[in-house]
């Protein structure tokens, strides 16, 4: 779920905005400059090294890499393919039901960072969509600007200092990282957050998020094969990004 | 007679100095001008070289270039540079380029300008049916023109996820595996664009 979900991500990185469409807000103006704003400017462009995570293991990330690209054109896309006979909205309720089942979890994890805004947004979207959106089959929460909290142990882990780890590439769950995956395993079995998970066998788990998986695939425009087109080394591309992403998501 | 003509040398200062434009409203332009082209009926084709001519001179080419080379930038020879550019516009056209099949409809908000001597950071936020994506675009001034050097998008800078991979390709392989792979992704492009 992780791969679709980040592979989607990236792609996002090549929206430029010359391509959408416009419609300014003329309510702005210019704003007194900050200290960050200097900051951004910080990024050397000739800074000796840019290591933004180390990768050791990169042959065999390369030939995780590699696997994963077989699965997804060979066995994940057709499914999904065949998946889009369900209408998209059919689809998006799917998501948004597992995705609300979810809420624990990041309101948890908000909570461990001592982050009370992350936990009153992350809580009042679990209510509002369990109620108003039918057990959570519609965003409604969504629809009314309160927009979802993504929180998960990874996250709460490097708020604390700890560090990345060494990049890692998984079977099925593409990018991430010793941290990350130590963060995931919590996430999933340790911490009580995820109700999907409560009443489920390991295998059933496994089954109903290969499940999700392919929805999560059906509803997403072809990220990956955008990626692919256009970055020189896809892997390398991607790991950079998937370093970039979640420092700035624990900086949040 | 004469102070008709100095009003219009005033008047023609004054419009020359009206005529930069900020960051925000350069954006805007851009972003208007692409999508007259994407809304009008014209093939594919004919809509690739139209956006081609007006993105490009929004783009600090030569700040890109120099930004996804790093350390290498200084430790490579003229003619590689020379070369190392012309191969860069061409992919990162090819990219820009490429969205335009993919469009589908929205808009672009603007949401904060921050300006600093001859440096912006303008905050942008695109908007279609199915999300938001915060943009934020990093410019520098160039002889009157904003000219983009960076994009930001949820904390991934795209020109630091480029130097990352650009310059692990230079470090393993040195110049020539960088163009020998620059020119298999160019002609790789080519290959798709044929019906």
């Amino acid at each position: 779920m992780r791969m679709i979900f980040l592979s989607f991500f990236v792609a996002l990185l090549f929206v430029w905005s010359s391509v959408a469409g416009a419609a300014p807000d003329d309510g702005s103006s210019p704003v007194a400059v900050t200290d960050d704003f200097d900051q951004a400017f910080n990024d050397d462009f000739d800074e000796p090294a840019l290591i933004l995570i180390t990768d050791p293991l990169e042959i065999v990330n390369r030939g995780t890499f590699w696997l994963n690209d077989k699965l997804y054109f060979y066995a994940l896309k057709p499914v999904a393919r065949v998946w889009r006979v369900v209408p998209r909205d059919g689809r998006q309720v799917v998501k948004n039901f597992f995705t609300n089942l979810s809420s624990p979890l990041r309101i948890l994890n908000a909570g461990l960072q001592l982050k009370p805004a992350g936990v009153g947004q992350a809580l009042s979207r679990f209510l509002i969509n369990s109620t108003f959106g039918i057990a959570g089959l519609f965003d409604v929460a969504g629809k009314w600007g309160i927009t979802k909290v993504d929180e998960d142990f990874g996250q709460t882990l490097g708020r604390y200092g700890v560090g990345s780890g060494f990049y890692l590439v998984l079977p099925l769950l593409g990018p991430s990282s010793l941290r990350d995956l130590g963060g995931a395993v919590v996430d999933d079995f340790v911490l009580p957050g995820n109700l999907v998970d409560l009443r489920l066998s390991l295998a059933e788990q496994v089954a109903l998020r290969g499940g999700l998986a392919i929805n999560d695939l059906s509803l997403d425009r072809d990220s990956y094969e955008k990626l692919k087109r256009d970055s020189l080394d896809p892997y390398l591309f991607l790991r950079a990004s998937y370093a970039q992403y979640r420092t700035a998501k624990i900086q949040k | 007679m004469r102070i008709i003509g100095s009003l219009l040398v005033l008047l023609f200062c004054a419009s020359v100095a009206l005529a930069q434009l900020s960051p925000q409203e350069q954006i805007k332009k851009m972003v208007d001008d692409v999508l007259v082209i994407l809304n009008s009926s014209a093939a594919l084709e004919t809509k690739k070289q139209q956006v081609s001519g007006m993105v490009q001179k929004y783009l600090g080419i030569h700040e890109l270039a120099k930004r996804t080379l790093g350390i290498y930038w200084k430790q490579a020879r003229k003619d590689e540079l020379a070369k190392f550019e012309q191969l860069y516009i061409r992919l990162l056209e090819n990219t820009y380029l490429n969205r335009i099949g993919d469009y589908s409809g929205g808009r672009v908000d603007f949401l904060q300008e921050r300006i600093k001597d001859d440096k912006a950071i303008l905050d942008t936020l695109v908007v279609n049916d199915k999300m938001e994506i915060p943009v934020q675009y990093k410019m520098v001034l160039k002889e009157g023109v904003w000219e983009i050097y960076d994009v930001n998008i949820e904390g991934v800078s795209l020109i630091r996820s480029y130097r990352s991979s650009y310059s692990e390709i230079v470090r393993k392989n040195g110049f020539d595996g960088l163009f020998a792979q620059m020119e298999k992704k160019l002609s790789e492009a080519q290959l798709t664009d044929q019906p």
